[in-house]
């Protein structure tokens, strides 16, 4: 492990690591193209590739919703559904495609990468505050930070910052060291032909459990983030 | 094998641009590819089930008021069929009486006709017989006054004229 040779390039004064990129357009596209395959002829009376999407969209709606009253649940609902889906295919993408070029890692989860999953969460807790601030206006959100006594000030900033944090790190290290013991069991194949069906049954049994936690933390990641954007929606007293 | 290790991550700013404007671009092609399509479906799917069931509730209570009318409009044509056929047994039972009575009244006239036919016949036979007894008494009694006779004769006369009554029965 330890071994963070990652090929990147500079861009605008930017740095961009190609793996992480490659990881991430490879997740964007097999959401696109599930999302688009799925959503072929629809009908009023819906086939079966229309009833999983309809499944998906009324599971990451019905999270939504959960947390999230009234119209901004609505507007919420395809944020929730891209999260969710892009989360639950960057989770699993690592365990069935992990490509190593001389030591360079270019296929992976996106998600086992603290950077992307930080990002996520940055992004839900900007979207928070955008949301709060539109519900709100400027006064009735910062006043919030005030509640319920001026001295919890800085006890609600680092809330802030530790949700931040925990949302982030949560997923990235659920994955990573999914994805980490993978690759351990998978060394471990290398000591003869005993080790090998040792190894091949525990890969098989880590898997099937790496897959739960994906799904898990996929569910885990939008349900936390509806309820951070819900507590910016409303005024605590 | 890994690009990090959870300590020496690096931060490549450049990641956390290309993650927020995949993932928007991403959240704006699933909203054109599925997402509006799938949300209008959904709402239609909705809309017609409210729809179904607001008209379903108004068909039954058409069908229920139907029904309602129908048992009345039944109830009524009972009470009618009913009626009818009470009157009919009514005139029957008043006609069945009438003839019953015209009947005996007949009946009754004819006896007493035939009473009076009765009597009177016996009226007349007895009024024959009367006028044929007096005929024959003074038949017997101017025989008597024409003929003087004598005590044998007179015998023979009463037996001969007895016995001329018997054949002449």
């Amino acid at each position: 492990m330890g071994d963070s040779a990652a090929s990147t390039f500079e861009f605008l004064g930017l740095t961009f690591n190609v793996g992480n990129m490659i990881s991430i357009s490879l997740a964007c596209v097999v959401v696109l193209v599930l999302v688009y395959a799925l959503s072929r002829h629809l009908t009023l009376k819906p086939g079966k590739a229309q009833n999983v999407l309809e499944y998906a969209v009324d599971f990451t709606n019905g999270i939504v919703r959960s947390s999230i009253s009234g119209e901004t649940s609505r507007t919420l609902g395809l944020w929730g559904f891209t999260l969710f889906m892009f989360i639950i295919i960057a989770n699993l993408q690592g365990l069935f495609l992990h490509i190593d070029i001389s030591g360079v890692t270019y296929v992976k989860s996106p998600t086992s990468d603290p950077v992307i999953t930080m990002t996520l969460a940055l992004m839900t807790l900007t979207l928070a505050q955008f949301l709060g601030i539109r519900k709100l206006g400027y006064k009735g959100h910062f006043q919030n930070y005030l509640k319920p006594f001026v001295f919890f000030l800085p006890i609600n900033l680092f809330e802030e910052f530790t949700n931040f944090l925990t949302l982030g790190l949560r997923l990235f290290g659920n994955i990573l060291s999914g994805e980490m013991l993978l690759g351990i069991i998978l060394g471990m194949s290398h000591g003869g032909a005993v080790m090998w069906i040792v190894s091949f049954i525990l890969e098989l049994a880590w898997t099937g459990f790496s897959v739960f936690i994906g799904c898990i933390q996929a569910y885990v990641f939008v349900v936390l983030s509806s309820v951070y954007i819900s507590r910016k929606l409303e005024l605590e007293d | 094998m890994f690009s990090y290790s959870v300590v020496g991550a690096q931060l490549y700013v450049g990641d956390m641009l290309f993650v927020m404007i995949t993932f928007l671009v991403l959240m704006w092609l699933v909203k054109i590819v599925a997402w509006k399509p799938i949300t209008k479906m959904m709402q239609d799917r909705s809309d017609k089930i409210v729809n179904d069931i607001d008209s379903a509730k108004e068909s039954r209570t058409k069908a229920a008021e139907l029904a309602q009318k129908r048992q009345a409009e039944l109830d009524k044509t009972r009470d009618d069929a009913n009626g009818i056929i009470n009157n009919a047994k009514q005139n029957g039972q008043r006609q069945r009486d009438q003839i019953v009575e015209d009947a005996r009244n007949e009946a009754s006239n004819l006896k007493s006709s035939a009473e009076k036919d009765i009597e009177q016949q016996r009226q007349e036979a007895l009024a024959n017989s009367r006028k044929d007894v007096a005929s024959l008494s003074i038949d017997i009694a101017s025989k008597i006054i024409s003929k003087e006779l004598n005590e044998d004769d007179q015998k023979g006369l009463v037996d001969s004229y007895i016995e001329g009554l018997g054949k002449q029965k």
